[in-house]
């Protein structure tokens, strides 16, 4: 099934909505611009855009907190930026979220190798549980899947988006 | 002044304000406004979108973010991000002793920073240095009845006073203690054990 960019954020944004998710922090790639579009048209989810993804762990742990079920979309670049807080807070405080990430220099991306090549590792090196998401009809089941493990660890859980399954080249 | 004598002269205005602190201003906080509605949060730099995130999922809550320079500095570009969101509920308090406290007391760049024009120029339509704490027990209540963003910052001395109780929480506990305080005082549960879940 060949579905466009928009096609395809609506299905992300309607599995992230179906995993109970109603609270996201956004920061752009621009393979993920029709997703942060359509989660800022969505008037069932909150939306925070951000300057720097490290201040959206703490915007969504404040959340999560006080009962929100969050989501992080950014792109592993920013995955890095945040490595702290997923250390120092998600981590240390056993805080879920879900965070959905672009995968820049995934195989066959061009230009983002260096950054492909350290995203799994990392995210191993730190525990947080990963998922790399290529097809359309696996999306509401992984995020579904990802958020009842991130609720029950109490842990980040990563899917890992790809441009197969945002309808982009 | 240090930030203790600040934190003594708001924390009977406090009432059941939800606490994010940060460093050795959670202790201080807790010896003078004790209760699960305080948490202490560890990533330098964090506090302020912490209780942003808190402040913006309970709008009917009060939220004060006690924060500190080297913070504040590390977290700048959190400013425009809460300035945006616009929590009328936050009070973000800044106590500014221009060193890195908890981390050994080296300074930080504060000395020539403006925190208050910073929060400004990032959108903050409310932010004010005080210079004693009677007048930041005033801005306090304002920014409390007024119920618009606001910051408010005061430069203090380094140190605290002698003979503070530690913190004896684990800071997990602190963590599900702060929950449990917002399922009881907010009458809705927030937990969801997994290990009793049928779904």
């Amino acid at each position: 099934m060949n579905m466009g960019p928009k096609q395809c954020a609506a299905a992300i944004v309607g599995g992230l909505k179906k995993a109970g998710i109603d609270f996201v922090a956004t920061l752009p790639d621009e393979k993920m611009v029709e997703v942060i579009r359509a989660v800022a048209r969505d008037r069932e989810l909150k939306h925070v855009p951000l300057c720097r993804e490290e201040e959206g762990i703490g915007i969504c742990a404040g959340a999560y907190l006080a009962g929100k079920k969050t989501a992080l979309i950014m792109q592993n670049a920013g995955f890095l930026n945040c490595c702290n807080a997923l250390t120092t807070t998600s981590l240390q405080l056993q805080i879920p979220a879900l965070l959905l990430i672009y995968y820049a220099g995934d195989i066959g991306d061009r230009g983002f190798t260096t950054l492909g090549s350290v995203t799994e590792p990392v995210l191993q090196a730190l525990g947080i549980r990963s998922y790399v998401l290529r097809k359309s009809d696996e999306i509401d089941g992984t995020l579904h899947g990802a958020q009842i493990l991130a609720e029950d660890s109490k842990k980040p859980v990563a899917v890992l988006l790809t441009k197969s399954v945002l309808g982009v080249k | 002044m240090q930030r203790y004598d600040y934190l003594k002269a708001i924390a009977p205005e406090a009432s059941d304000a939800l606490a994010v602190c940060t460093g050795w201003g959670a202790r201080e906080w807790w010896a003078v406004r004790p209760g699960d509605g305080n948490l202490k949060t560890r990533t330098l730099g964090l506090v302020s979108s912490i209780a942003a995130g808190l402040a913006l999922a309970l709008p009917q809550r009060k939220v004060i973010a006690i924060d500190g320079d080297g913070a504040f500095l590390m977290n700048l570009c959190g400013l425009p991000t809460i300035a945006l969101q616009n929590p009328g509920n936050l009070i973000h308090l800044l106590f500014d002793n221009e060193v890195y406290e908890a981390s050994g007391g080296t300074a930080t760049a504060s000395r020539l920073a403006d925190a208050v024009a910073l929060a400004r120029a990032a959108g903050y339509k409310h932010a004010i240095w005080v210079k004693t704490p009677e007048d930041f027990r005033a801005e306090f209540v304002r920014a409390r009845q007024r119920n618009e963003l606001t910051l408010i910052a005061a430069k203090v001395e380094p140190g605290q006073p002698k003979n503070l109780p530690p913190l004896t929480l684990d800071e997990l506990e602190n963590k599900y203690r702060f929950m449990r305080y917002l399922e009881e005082t907010g009458k809705k549960g927030i937990l969801s054990p997994g290990f009793d879940s049928k779904l």
